[in-house]
């Protein structure tokens, strides 16, 4: 279901391509999304000028959103493991690579593994690791 | 500004269990997480496409139920002398719904020293849990914590 005039163009588990790779916009992470996730979250930075380290991690899926690739019709996050090399700070633009490492397809749906990594403004890596979703195929007609 | 006091890798033991206090989300839990972290999945904002999925209902991002745990779980113990958090391991079983009450278990699993000696990695299992005591995520996550003495 897909392409017709009203509904836009998404990515379904037959279109995912292994060792594809996408890159986002960047973002500045300001105060302000500190303060807003924290009053959500109750998750608190370890310090002045710091940010949540899974702050990082929450902004990157929406910047995933705005790649080329027309959105993956995602299902179900299934599961994230997940290495922090470097501390989150207040001003740092971030933005987020990935990789499509691997697919397998299930009877009405299919599992799809994607690499992914956060970097700064001076391209150093601060986090990194790997994605699964469970990713819907294309209804038969 | 005097906190609790934070307690060093020689102090915390492997098998200590926490237990946080419970936490609905709600509907403004979902909507002001979307705004933030710019997730607007269908999956987390369209009641009326989500009535005729397997869920329902929208239900709450992954993430969100990582972050809420992690506030929920610092409520439930002694801040540990964090130097950074390393790291995780984790599963998203099950939705979480808007009205459901989640809580989060916590337990000691293992304690590493590493090549410095002025801290050590703690391994920390985390299960979450619903009102049903349903397991919703669950999952390992890895800090390291300050040493107070080096032998």
């Amino acid at each position: 279901m897909s392409g017709t005039a009203s509904s836009p163009p998404r990515t379904y588990f037959e279109d995912v391509e292994v060792g594809s790779e996408h890159e986002t916009p960047a973002m500045t992470v300001t105060q302000a999304h500190v303060s807003l996730y924290s009053g959500v979250t109750d998750d608190q930075a370890a310090g002045l000028g710091l940010a949540p380290e899974l702050l990082a991690l929450c902004l990157s899926t929406g910047l995933g959103w705005r790649i080329a690739r027309p959105p993956l019709v995602v299902l179900a996050f299934m599961s994230i493991d997940w290495k922090i090399e470097r501390p989150l700070r207040v001003g740092d633009t971030i933005r987020s690579r990935s990789r499509t490492a691997l697919k397998r397809a299930m009877r009405d749906s299919g599992v799809v593994i994607e690499e992914h990594e956060i970097v700064d403004q001076h391209d150093a890596v601060l986090q990194h690791g790997r994605f699964t979703f469970l990713v819907a195929k294309r209804a038969v007609a | 500004m005097t906190g609790p006091a934070r307690r060093y890798f020689d102090e915390i033991e492997i098998g200590e269990e926490y237990e946080s206090p419970g936490r609905t989300v709600t509907e403004a839990d979902i909507v002001l997480f979307a705004g933030l972290s710019g997730d607007y999945n269908i999956i987390h904002t369209d009641a009326e496409f989500m009535k005729s999925s397997i869920f329902g209902e929208r239900i709450a991002h992954g993430l969100l139920g990582l972050s809420i745990q992690a506030g929920l779980l610092t409520r439930a113990m002694q801040p540990y002398a964090t130097i950074a958090f390393a790291g995780l391991r984790w599963k998203f079983k099950g939705p979480i719904k808007i009205g459901d009450t989640i809580r989060v278990r916590g337990k000691v699993l293992a304690k590493k020293e590493t090549s410095k000696p002025d801290r050590g990695l703690v391994t920390l299992g985390r299960t979450v849990v619903n009102q049903r005591d349903e397991v919703v995520q669950e999952g390992e996550t890895d800090l390291m914590v300050e040493r107070r003495r080096t032998a």
